[in-house]
């Protein structure tokens, strides 16, 4: 149970496993997801076979919440929240729930509130 | 909610009729086996839910199971998946509305419970359709409301392969958008 309690991604604990792994906001699965249900559809001649449940909810899901449509705002929105020094959790957050004020940006990632009081001292 | 891309590594089993001399058609085969492996194990506690796989990196040499013949191939492949954890801030859609709370669905993940006790501000409502409403604020959420949660503990049913979870709006600019 302590090892779960520990993963706690207000304070920007998760697990061991991801370290490594790339975060992704939902509008860049979004254009992973179409991409992949294209490929399907040409690989195999009963699409829906492959289809689970998984990836037709992530894909509605990343299809309704996602804010950027095509793939150069996209790109724009990685390269600009990049040149932050975020960590790839916090650059993806931000990019997915759009906080419009710095408190709410706080409020979105506890994590943040460093580099707030950096900046203001 | 965070999408990750992890790679990992498995084993895929493929039937010896789908065994070919042409190596194309053989690793055909292996990443067809390898998605619909992926389709049917839907989450893991420790990955959170599988969501796509969107690269073979390498496929090692084949060993052939004696008894069935069929060929198991050990390979590592990248993986779009989804671990929700605790203190998250999360962006889901109302799926039932009850007297005790809310049910929210986010993605793949169901049973998102909301319970009334978690938004003191929101008032039930029993009208044509239920729904809670915050007078101060005027705002409501209803029946495909969208809102912004927080998580508050999060359970992996084994039976159901899949995660509970409880969410909360106690905290600054939580709520229906």
């Amino acid at each position: 149970m302590s090892a779960e309690e520990e993963e706690n991604a207000a304070d920007l604990k998760i697990g061991d496993e991801f370290l490594k792994a790339k975060c992704l906001m939902n509008c860049e699965v979004a254009l992973i997801l179409d991409r992949r249900l294209e490929q399907l559809q040409q690989m195999s001649d009963d699409p829906t076979n492959q289809l689970s449940q998984v990836f037709e909810k992530s894909h509605q899901y990343v299809k309704r919440f996602s804010r950027y449509k095509n793939q150069d705002a996209v790109k724009q929105v990685r390269e600009i929240l990049s040149r932050n020094k975020l960590s790839e959790f916090e650059l993806s957050v931000l990019g997915n729930l759009c906080p419009e004020t710095v408190e709410e940006a706080i409020a979105m990632v506890p994590s943040l509130k460093v580099i707030a009081f950096a900046c203001c001292v | 909610m965070v999408f990750l891309e992890v790679e990992m590594q498995g084993n895929v089993v493929v039937h010896p009729d789908q065994l070919d001399s042409k190596g194309l058609l053989l690793r055909k085969g292996i990443i067809l086996r390898l998605l619909e492996d992926i389709a049917c194990r839907k989450a893991s506690q420790e990955h959170g839910y599988y969501i796509a796989v969107t690269a073979l990196n390498s496929v090692a040499e084949g060993r052939v199971q004696e008894l069935t013949g069929d060929v198991v191939f050990p390979v590592s492949f990248n993986c779009i998946t989804l671990k929700p954890s605790k203190g998250e801030i999360l962006l889901g859609t109302v799926d039932k509305v009850l007297r005790h709370g809310i049910f929210l669905k986010s993605g793949p993940i169901e049973n998102i419970f909301l319970s009334e006790k978690k938004m003191e501000d929101y008032k039930f409502v029993m009208s044509e359709e239920p729904k809670f409403i915050n007078d101060r604020q005027n705002s409501r959420m209803e029946n495909g409301s969208r809102v912004r949660f927080k998580v508050l503990g999060i359970k992996w049913m084994e039976w159901d392969r899949g995660f509970q979870m409880l969410a909360t709006l106690t905290g600054d600019f939580l709520g229906p958008i």
